[in-house]
């Protein structure tokens, strides 16, 4: 009895989260009535296409470095995995110098050291700011996700490698189609998380002189020049960039929990 | 020294790297600054942090709602925004306040505001591991120490917290690590650590390649401190029966 009454059935939904939604309300409330006279609101809403431009310049940069960080990252594990020690060296050091360096070091490095135009044939191509960020990122993407795969390969247990070599499978044939298969539902969570590691590491961009989010804050709060904008505009921008990690963070969670045993 | 410092400029001179930068007094005693001034940076923010994670994590397990929310929507954030933009929160909107209501007397330097953020913001993490490390503590262990009449915070200090620590470690570390890595965004606002020295010297002469060397085994040889004074940690607490 004592058990069961212990047990109570779970409040709807508008009774439990009766606090949130009367927050939300009296928010939505005090912005309908201030927001046509505030100066600052007013500036917001005429900064944020610049904002939102700017934001936009993150994510590309962030989804090309992930893919070529991954790209190099595959090769660079595969190497890690040889059974040859001449191949598995480099894919050592790469791994430790670029999962050691700081990420902003590295940023600074590709921007510096690269030319700003490369010379193809007679032609001359140039290498804008925003794609050496993102090979500075990609480099460390690179070595974390070598990490990442030979982590997962790792965690398929060996009984599995025997058991396939019993029944005759050669080493390919054992990665095709019986280890690999495994890895990506391994390898998903991780690589969901250095995506987003990835996103918040853009915010470096701005330092090397991409016109990025934070760049066009800046630009923004130096322009209107009001103490309260300053406020609410880095605040906005660091509500963009949790509106944009949280949801990944937390099906990263998700999926976690849901491959966690089997 | 100085002539140790010229045998080297010779042999890197021989790969095509131009080091002349180290015998000017002038630029290697900004850059020996700056090492200091990063060493300091890392001491200070892992203390800070260290301290930052035991309250977060303390909280978070506290089982009292109105302690475990704020700190879990701290944590959150925390981890799911980019350093640089609440390096720039604090340094530019709460320092700027700051000034704004006490004048010239602001007593924090851009210093003292790297320490504080790169501190809260590794100590997030540090109360992720921290509480991974404390739900992990048996609870028969807990049942027999409140059975010994332990208060609550006698139970974190003296119970939860050496067990828990031993069991996070290898997170910590690895966090610690990461923050040592963190202290470059100090040049961000223009905080004198190494990085910030290295941009300075390459403004004027242009050696980007050389000082990108260096600052990467700085940074290596740092870390690589940290982790062995992990190593030695993690030998050094392990308790027989629990780990490897």
């Amino acid at each position: 009895m004592a058990i069961e009454s212990s047990v109570t059935a779970p409040v709807a939904w508008p009774r439990r989260h009766l606090g949130k939604l009367l927050l939300f309300t009296c928010a939505a409330l005090w912005l309908l009535w201030f927001a046509p006279h505030s100066p600052v609101l007013k500036a917001l809403v005429q900064w944020s296409p610049a904002l939102a431009v700017g934001f936009g310049q993150n994510i590309l940069i962030s989804l090309v470095a992930i893919s070529l960080g991954s790209v190099l990252g595959l090769l660079v594990g595969a190497l890690a995995l040889s059974p040859l020690r001449l191949l598995r060296l480099p894919a050592r050091i790469w791994v430790q110098v670029f999962r050691n360096a700081p990420w902003l070091v590295l940023i600074y490095f590709t921007t510096y050291v690269f030319p700003f135009e490369i010379h193809i044939g007679s032609a001359y191509v140039s290498f804008p700011d925003w794609l050496k960020v993102t090979i500075g990122l990609a480099l460390p993407a690179s070595a974390n996700f070598a990490e990442i795969f030979r982590g997962a390969i790792g965690s398929i247990p060996s009984t599995q490698w025997e058991a396939a070599r019993s029944l005759a499978f050669t080493r390919g044939q054992i990665f095709r189609s019986i280890i690999l298969p495994q890895c990506f539902k391994r390898m998903l969570p991780p690589w969901m998380n250095l995506y987003a590691v990835i996103t918040m590491g853009t915010a470096l961009a701005s330092l090397v002189g991409v016109h990025d989010v934070i760049d066009t804050a800046q630009i923004a709060s130096n322009t209107v020049n009001m103490t309260s904008f300053t406020v609410v505009i880095y605040l906005s921008l660091m509500m963009l960039f949790f509106a944009y990690c949280y949801p990944i963070s937390l099906i990263t969670q998700r999926l976690e929990r849901r491959y966690a045993f089997y | 020294m100085s002539q140790w410092l010229e045998i080297f400029v010779h042999w890197t001179a021989g790969f095509g790297l131009n080091y002349n930068f180290l015998l000017d007094a002038y630029q290697r005693g900004t850059l020996v600054q700056g090492a200091l001034t990063t060493v300091l940076l890392c001491l200070f923010t892992i203390g800070g942090s260290l301290l930052a994670g035991v309250g977060l994590a303390a909280m978070l397990t506290s089982g009292k709602p109105w302690l475990a929310k704020p700190a879990r929507v701290f944590v959150e954030v925390t981890r799911n925004t980019p350093t640089l933009v609440q390096l720039y929160c604090a340094f530019l909107v709460l320092n700027m306040l700051l000034t704004q209501a006490v004048g010239a007397a602001n007593p924090l330097t851009p210093f003292a505001w790297v320490v504080i953020v790169i501190s809260l913001h590794k100590g997030a993490f540090h109360a992720e591991a921290l509480r991974a490390g404390i739900e992990a503590v048996p609870a028969v262990t807990m049942e027999a120490a409140s059975s010994l009449a332990f208060s609550s915070r006698q139970l974190l200090w003296n119970v939860q917290l050496p067990l828990a620590l031993r069991f996070a470690l290898p997170s910590l570390i690895n966090n610690l690590i990461d923050l040592v890595k963190m202290t470059a965004v100090a040049s961000a606002i223009a905080v004198g650590d190494i990085t910030y020295a290295s941009i300075m010297i390459w403004t004027q002469s242009d050696n980007v390649l050389e000082l990108m060397i260096l600052i990467l085994s700085f940074f290596g040889l740092l870390s690589f401190i940290v982790n062995c004074v992990g190593r030695y940690l993690e030998a050094r607490l392990r308790m027989p029966g629990y780990g490897h």
